[in-house]
């Protein structure tokens, strides 16, 4: 709902970034999403493709994003099973308790990003 | 060249939110951030919480809305000290925004800061504002079913209040199904039936929040 907001926070992060290291051109980013983060890779790319012509260098038109999905998994406390949440976040589908904790799945982090200096490095 | 990043994208929102919290250490504030959809009763429960806390606690509101002061008006009216934000079109409170209106309190004197966020059920969860309990409203009209469908909330929050149980003989709600779903997402919330409207279950809530104001200062 508001990755148009959470995109201009990344291009802002990816931008001050680069202005310290002296990157003129930024050529992709690598984005990690998780599948319970709240955030909709198909709206961040959106969101970009929009953004991407409208803010000042170190971005083009052909800045890649590349956005890597995070899955949500869970192991249970009680049994070690790993697995998959459904809804269910904490529920283990073995022992059927709610005593699972989340492994993975609420990242949204930039992970790295390409570009190039005035002498093209 | 590649450049390894590693970064939060929501690294100065966190940062800000890190800031309002050693403010509330510091001056001993005990904030709660409140959150639901639309019409759950948020301001209906501040109202009555306010009443019931006021004779012995300073408290401070923070009002969230796209537009309009007019929650704030209706907290001001009870004499509590309220700054309205209106995010004109925003879906939720960041820290920043907090930040910024936290100026507007004495919070040395203030004992209690109540947040009330933007009517919405999916982003104000992302946010952390620096508070000491995240706090989701689910009001019986809205239906139990909505606990599994928008599971992020209910993971992220520290209790669950199912508010206008006044209303349960009159509309379809499973009280048993909602703590069920709950405790299958997040075994650690609690989970309190209220009805702000008629005061049903207000005296758990209340009590909860003068047990952690103590816990809260004892810190």
């Amino acid at each position: 709902m508001h990755e148009l907001s959470l995109m201009a926070e990344l291009i802002k992060l990816v931008s001050e970034d680069a202005h310290h290291r002296g990157i003129i051109k930024v050529s992709k980013i690598d984005v990690i999403v998780g599948d319970l983060s709240n955030v909709l890779p198909e709206a961040l790319e959106e969101a970009f493709v929009y953004l991407r012509p409208r803010v000042e260098a170190p971005f083009d038109e052909k800045t890649e994003l590349h956005i890597i999905r995070e899955e949500a998994r869970a192991e249970c406390r009680s049994c070690g099973t790993e697995f998959v949440p459904d809804y269910r976040i904490a529920f283990c589908p073995v022992c059927r308790l709610p005593t699972s904790e989340l492994q993975s799945g609420e990242t949204f982090r930039v992970e790295s990003y390409e570009g190039c200096d005035e002498d093209g490095n | 060249m590649e450049i390894k990043l590693k970064e939060e994208v929501l690294k100065d929102q966190n940062k800000a939110a890190a800031f309002n919290r050693k403010l509330f250490q510091d001056s001993r504030t005990l904030v709660i951030n409140i959150m639901s959809s639309p019409g759950a009763g948020k301001t209906t429960l501040l109202e009555a919480t306010v009443k019931a806390l006021a004779p012995e606690y300073k408290i401070g509101v923070i009002e969230g809305d796209l537009a309009t002061e007019r929650d704030a008006d209706r907290l001001r009216a009870l004499g509590v000290d309220t700054v309205q934000i209106n995010t004109v079109g925003g879906c939720h409170l960041d820290a920043r925004m907090i930040a910024k209106k936290l100026p507007e309190f004495d919070l040395d004197k203030t004992d209690i800061l109540f947040i009330e966020n933007i009517g919405n059920l999916v982003c104000p969860s992302g946010y952390d504002l620096g508070q000491h309990f995240k706090v989701v409203v689910l009001s019986v009209p809205e239906g139990n079913d909505k606990i599994p469908k928008y599971p992020i909330m209910f993971r992220r929050t520290d209790i669950t209040l199912i508010n206008k149980i006044d209303l349960l003989p009159y509309v379809p709600f499973n009280l048993l199904e909602a703590a069920e779903d709950l405790k299958s997402i997040n075994p650690e919330a609690l989970f309190k039936p209220v009805s702000a409207l008629t005061g049903d279950g207000m005296g758990e809530w209340t009590g909860w929040i003068r047990e952690v104001y103590q816990t809260c200062l004892s810190r």
